[in-house]
């Protein structure tokens, strides 16, 4: 059986709904963060996948490329407020942030 | 526009009105920020650059008309004009009239120019030094300011809409000045006034405008003057109706004095002007006595051609003015507070000034006018002169004056002046100007005009010499109340110096230079100015009337009529003796008597006194009349407004709104969980929306041509089966629309079109076809499918012999569609809502193979409107038969699906599903191919209109047409619509049937 | 799609899946941070099967050299206080969404796990007059030259962004020493009875 783009993106979106899954039923702070990780990394896996399937440019790749770079940028931000909102509540359980409630 | 007097005296126009507006919105804006001097600067320097612009368009138009008199030429030279610019224009009729903002200097505006800059400029400079302690300084001029601008627009505004708009501005800035003190609630209260009663004169005003350029075509002075001639005709009502007594002229006469009562204070719209004084005394002087409270005389004097057309108007505005003369002066007579003596002084002199051009007097009233901006103002500056020299806030109470003359010499001069040129002492201003309005009055009885009522003339004279001796009296009781006698102030006085302590004199004082010059400057006018004005009779020049005639019309005199020396000498005489009398009368009271006289004759009559301080109780009737109702009306809406629409409604929905707000902020719970899990459902339908194709396939008709268009979207893919026979036209492609064309053999259902005729009214169609229940009434169709000339039709098919039944409320189409369109089930049963027993019996003749059916005597939705209506249609070898109820046969082809409609004049349409159709008249009217069918049945083709009263029924078929989508990731999805085609109709019969030109 | 890169495609896309419900699963943030480690290093993989070589070593080193390591660290700075239990709070609705979720990706799995694109085009087979870059599908000449070229801006806007969260990280997580709270605070005081007179 060849390969096709289908197994790609089928792959893609089983990753992406376990990453989804995770940050959805997790409250672990940090957890819910590599399921952010997840997602991206699913993400990219379908860009990557479809320019492989339109090898006229590198359109997706380039795309997964700044993705990377931004999904550095969101881990460094991300755990920095992990940081801060645990010296504030001493845990990283998400629920314990509530205050913009109204 | 001629610009042949230069451009330079036409931009000057402008900006006389310009600079006082200019200066209001300086200091209005940034007034509060300056010093009392810059404000000051401004306010004075606009009036007074403005005043000598004033002057030198004066120069021009005196050094033009005294060519024009060379030339004879005095029509076309004897005003300058400036259109500023274009504002809107209006269609009455078939004309578009033009509506400038257009400046007119004649030499009637002129005059009102000078007086309104001049005076104004006056009054400027004394408010200036009056107002001084005033913490809204620059507010005061603000106003005052833009009061000069609004009324400079009203008198040289060239046509009625500007004139408007200065006349509404004047109002505003007078109800503004008269509030100006507004922590005072009686103050606020007497502005509000003001303008309320205002706001009933306006209305006169617009309607007579209105009336006047609905019949002149024009909004401009000189041409409603110039085609006055055509108001002389019955008033319209409207197309048809008209009132015979009552000319147009007469009643736009008529309605514009009411605007002119309400400006200008006369019976019974005077109520306001008293109340007024609350304003400062300058206000009182410009606004209230010298300028707006003439406009209403110088309307009637602008429009002296249309008055002119009604004598009956001009005698009614002649005894009205009269009579407000009279009551005034009485009512000004028992009066002690001096600024109310003077107001009522004034609603009595306006009275003679109208009572002045109601008997034709137009240059004697204006010149009215013009002497008495001069007096009174110049009395209204002394009372204020008074009321500053003894701190009086408001007014001043004679009871607490007296002695005045030693305090203050120079306002005691000015003041008496003034006093003898408002009694009509000999050769001051008012002498003369009282003395044109007698003459007039009385040359008028002597019948030199033959439609106009004579005893008018007398009546009016003998009412304005009474009025004439009140004036000559209650204003030297004035006088030496005030100023004679020695000096009772009292406690008022020293209440009202308490809050002036800066100042701290204890003993009255004469005013500053800036007050007492105006006094001085106004004072030699009141006694002087009467000198352009000499009597004509006497061989005397008159140069204000020689100067207005271009501008006022000639009244229409019998031939050789002239005013005789006996008659002048008349007027001159009434009017010096009543003059004299009243002076010498209140010399003797209040002078030599002390005033016991007076008192004692008050308490003889103490009812006639009490019922003359009360004013003759006059708002007291108002409100009893008018203010208790309406307080009545007003308190019932607002507790309707409070239970009905507070409670029930604003209540209901605002808890509708807070419970749903409510419902909402439950999933605000601060959990990022909560939050993710609601971006999870719109995720999932992004997916969907993304994943699975839609189709949406809509269309567009023409004739049988039809659009087919389904919606775009990332990566689809269509193909269309036009017809929806199973077979796909196009191959996939991303081409999204296609053009279907459609054959007879295409058609999958009949449908009858109806569409309305009726002028003015939307078209409305109503298609019916495949099995979509509707039920149709009158509102859907129009009433013509009852009351069309079907009726007549009915009745002649019937030999005339048949009543017509013109009763029946609506089309009996009270039936849904499932009644009219009956799809033949396969099994041979009978869809439709007949009889069960009924449906068998015809499922029965089908199955055992008849060809003819019985009719189907249907059930209507509605019992007793039950419908005649029957189909049915054969399958398998069985051709459709149906019967109608009126013993006719309509036949099918076989697996046909028919509609059918039946309207009220009984008229029948089968449409087949070949997209031809049936149409049986039964009696009625109908027309198609442009005539009427005579046989009891007739073939339509498909796309052919048949009329029936004003409707038209189109036969149409309907098609169905089908789309595919398939998204990248290989979904299809289907569509199918079903669209009602109209075929053009048969070339040939094109012009025949020319109902459809309506559409 | 040649045979070898089909099984290490299907050997790639188990490690991915599994190495994934290993991180979303599992109770010590330590250990869900080594299934990261090994989902990023499986779609590496993945990127070699698609030809995207340049990316696959990108995706090692900032991925796996800093991203994880950043994670790793933060877990350490955080201690044993790190491990959370799944907890009851609006469990519910977690497990309702996360369900709907599943859902919605195993339809969307379900429908494209035989989708064969129309415009599939193999890379070795350059068509005829294609560039030179055509077999550089993938590479560092390739791809460097689009990011130094078309996409320069973006490029350097990436640049940017990043420098703004490595100071934003800074300022959020930097603590306060006493005294600095201390002068917030009064400053803080100061200003509102500024603003209530």
């Amino acid at each position: 059986m060849d390969l096709s783009l289908g197994h790609f993106i089928g792959l893609a979106s089983v990753l992406f709904g376990i990453g989804a899954i995770g940050f959805l039923v997790r409250r672990n702070v940090l957890i819910q963060l590599m399921s952010i990780e997840l997602m991206l990394n699913a993400v990219n896996l379908t860009l990557v996948a479809i320019n492989r399937w339109m090898p006229g440019n590198h359109a997706g790749q380039v795309f997964a490329f700044f993705n990377i770079a931004i999904a550095a940028a969101e881990a460094a931000v991300g755990l920095a407020i992990v940081i801060s909102v645990y010296r504030l509540k001493k845990s990283v359980q998400s629920d314990s942030v509530d205050l913009l409630k109204h | 526009m001629d610009f042949a007097f230069g451009w330079d005296f036409g931009r000057a126009l402008m900006w006389i009105v310009l600079l006082p507006l200019l200066g209001a919105l300086v200091n209005g804006i940034s007034g509060r920020y300056a010093s009392r001097g810059l404000v000051r600067a401004i306010a004075i320097g606009s009036v007074g650059l403005s005043f000598a612009l004033a002057l030198a368009c004066f120069a021009k138009l005196v050094s033009l008309s005294g060519h024009a008199a060379a030339d004879g030429e005095v029509e076309a030279t004897t005003k300058l004009v400036n259109v500023v610019y274009d504002w809107f224009s209006v269609r009455v009729g078939d004309a578009v009239i033009p509506v400038r903002v257009a400046l007119l200097m004649d030499h009637l505006s002129a005059v009102m120019t000078l007086v309104i800059t001049g005076i104004g400029l006056l009054i400027h400079l004394y408010a200036s030094s009056y107002m001084e302690e005033d913490p809204s300084y620059a507010r005061f001029f603000t106003y005052l300011n833009l009061f000069t601008a609004s009324m400079l627009i009203l008198v040289l505004a060239s046509n009625m809409p500007l004139m408007f708009v200065g006349w509404e501005g004047v109002g505003l800035c007078s109800y503004l000045l008269i509030g100006f003190w507004w922590e005072n609630p009686t103050y606020a209260a007497a502005g509000k006034k003001a303008f309320i009663v205002n706001r009933i004169g306006d209305f006169g005003v617009l309607l007579g405008m209105f009336l006047l350029v609905a019949t002149t075509a024009s909004f401009e002075f000189a041409e409603i003057n110039a085609n006055a001639s055509s108001l002389a005709i019955p008033l319209k009502l409207d197309q048809t109706h008209t009132i015979a007594f009552l000319t147009t002229g007469t009643a736009a006469c008529l309605f514009l004095f009411l605007g002119c009562a309400g400006k200008s204070a006369q019976l019974p719209l005077y109520v306001w002007l008293p109340d007024a004084m609350a304003g400062p005394t300058p206000v009182s002087a410009l606004i209230h006595a010298a300028t707006m409270v003439t406009a209403g005389v110088y309307l009637v004097v602008r429009l002296s051609g249309v008055f002119l057309m009604s004598p009956g108007a001009m005698a009614f505005i002649a005894l009205v003015g009269a009579t407000t003369a009279l009551f005034a002066a009485s009512i000004a007579l028992v009066q002690n507070q001096m600024k109310k003596i003077l107001a009522y002084s004034t609603v009595s002199q306006l009275g003679f000034m109208f009572a002045g051009v109601g008997v034709g007097a137009f240059a004697g009233g204006f010149f009215h006018v013009f002497t008495h901006a001069f007096f009174k103002a110049c009395l209204f500056l002394g009372a204020g002169s008074v009321m500053h020299a003894v701190h009086a806030h408001g007014d001043a109470d004679l009871r607490e004056l007296g002695g005045m003359k030693k305090f203050m010499p120079v306002t005691r001069w000015t003041f008496l002046l003034s006093c003898f040129a408002i009694a009509g002492f000999p050769l001051t201003s008012g002498f003369f100007s009282k003395d044109d309005i007698l003459l007039g009055a009385a040359f008028i009885g002597t019948g030199p005009w033959a439609d106009y009522p004579r005893w008018v003339g007398w009546v009016v004279f003998a009412m304005l010499a009474v009025a004439a001796f009140m004036t000559a009296f209650y204003m030297f009781r004035l006088y030496f109340l005030a100023f004679e006698g020695e000096f009772r102030g009292g406690q008022g006085h020293a209440d009202h110096a308490h809050g002036h302590d800066d100042h701290g004199h204890a003993e009255p004082h004469e005013s500053p230079w800036a007050m007492t010059l105006p006094l001085v400057v106004l004072a030699a006018g009141a006694g002087f100015v009467g000198f352009l004005g000499l009597p004509h009779w006497l061989g005397l020049p008159n140069v204000w009337e020689h100067w207005l005639e271009p501008s006022i019309a000639r009244l229409p005199l019998a031939e050789g009529a002239h005013v005789s020396a006996a008659i002048g000498a008349t007027a001159m005489g009434v009017g010096t003796l009543v003059g004299l009398g009243g002076i010498g009368l209140a010399y003797v009271w209040y002078v030599k008597e002390d005033g016991s006289t007076p008192a004692r004759i008050a308490a003889s009559l103490p009812r006639l006194q009490a019922l003359l301080m009360d004013k003759w109780r006059v708002d007291e009737l108002y409100a009893l009349v008018l203010i208790r109702p309406m307080a009545w009306l007003a308190r019932f809406a607002a507790n309707f407004d409070k239970l009905f629409i507070d409670t029930l409604l604003t209540k209901a929905t605002s808890s509708l709104a807070l419970a749903a707000g409510w419902l909402v902020t439950r999933v605000q719970t601060g959990a990022v969980s909560m939050y993710g899990a609601v971006m999870v459902v719109g995720l999932a339908g992004i997916v969907w929306w993304f994943v699975v194709p839609h189709p949406g396939l809509q269309h567009v008709v023409r004739g049988t041509q039809v659009k087919l268009q389904a919606a775009s979207g990332l990566g689809y893919e269509y193909r269309f089966d036009t017809n929806a026979d199973g077979e796909f036209e196009t191959p996939w492609s991303a081409e999204r629309a296609v053009d279907g064309n459609y054959q007879p053999s295409d058609f999958r259902g009949g449908a009858i079109v109806l569409t309305t005729l009726r002028p003015g009214q939307r078209d409305r169609e109503i298609v019916l076809h495949g099995g979509e229940p509707h039920a149709f009434d009158a509102a859907d169709l129009g009433p013509d499918w009852v009351r069309g000339p079907a009726a007549d039709g009915a009745a002649a098919a019937a030999g005339g012999t048949a009543p017509v039944d013109d009763t029946v409320p609506a089309i009996r189409w009270t039936v849904p569609v499932r009644d009219l369109f009956l799809p033949f089930a396969p099994r041979g049963g009978l869809a439709h809502s007949a009889t069960l027993e009924e449906a068998e019996s015809l499922a029965e003749r089908i199955a055992s193979g008849e060809s003819t059916v019985e009719i189907a005597r249907a059930r209507a939705t509605n019992d007793e409107e039950r419908t005649r209506l029957g189909a049915m249609a054969g399958e398998d070898g069985v051709d459709g038969h149906v019967k109608l109820a009126d013993g006719t046969d309509v036949h099918f082809e076989r697996g046909a699906r028919v509609a059918v409609a039946e309207t009220a004049r009984g008229v029948h349409v089968v449409a087949l599903d070949s997209g031809e159709a049936i149409l049986r008249p039964n009696g009625a009217r109908v027309r198609v191919r442009g005539a009427e069918v005579t046989e009891p049945e007739t073939r339509l083709r498909p796309g052919e209109v048949a009329q029936v009263g004003n409707a038209l029924v189109r036969v149409a078929a309907v098609v169905s047409a089908t789309v595919e989508v398939r998204n990248a990731f290989g979904y299809t999805v289907d569509d199918t619509v079903d669209v009602v085609v109209q075929p053009e109709r048969p070339a040939t019969e094109a012009r025949a049937d020319a109902p459809g030109g309506a559409r | 799609m040649s045979g070898s890169g089909e099984l290490v495609f299907w050997f790639a896309a188990a490690l991915a899946v599994l190495s994934a419900i290993a991180t979303v699963a599992m109770r010590s943030p330590i250990r869900a941070a080594v299934g990261l480690l090994f989902h990023i290093i499986s779609l590496a993989g993945m990127y070699l099967v698609l030809h995207a070589h340049l990316l696959a070593a990108i995706q090692l080193i900032v991925y796996a050299g800093a991203v994880v390591v950043l994670f790793v660290f933060v877990i350490m700075l955080i201690g044993p206080s790190a491990e959370t239990g799944l907890g009851t709070r609006g469990l519910l609705v977690r497990t309702a969404s996360g369900g709907l979720m599943a859902l919605v990706m195993g339809a969307i799995s379900f429908a494209l796990i035989d989708y064969a694109p129309r415009m599939l085009a193999g890379v070795e087979n350059c068509p005829p007059g294609a560039g030179a870059e055509c077999g550089q599908y993938g590479g560092v000449k390739a791809l460097g030259g689009v990011l130094y070229g078309a996409a320069a801006l973006p490029f350097e806007l990436v640049s940017v962004l990043l420098l703004v969260a490595i100071l934003g990280a800074i300022a959020v997580a930097r603590g306060r020493s006493a005294d600095e709270t201390e002068a917030l605070k009064a400053r803080k005081l100061a200003r509102a009875s500024a603003g209530g007179q």
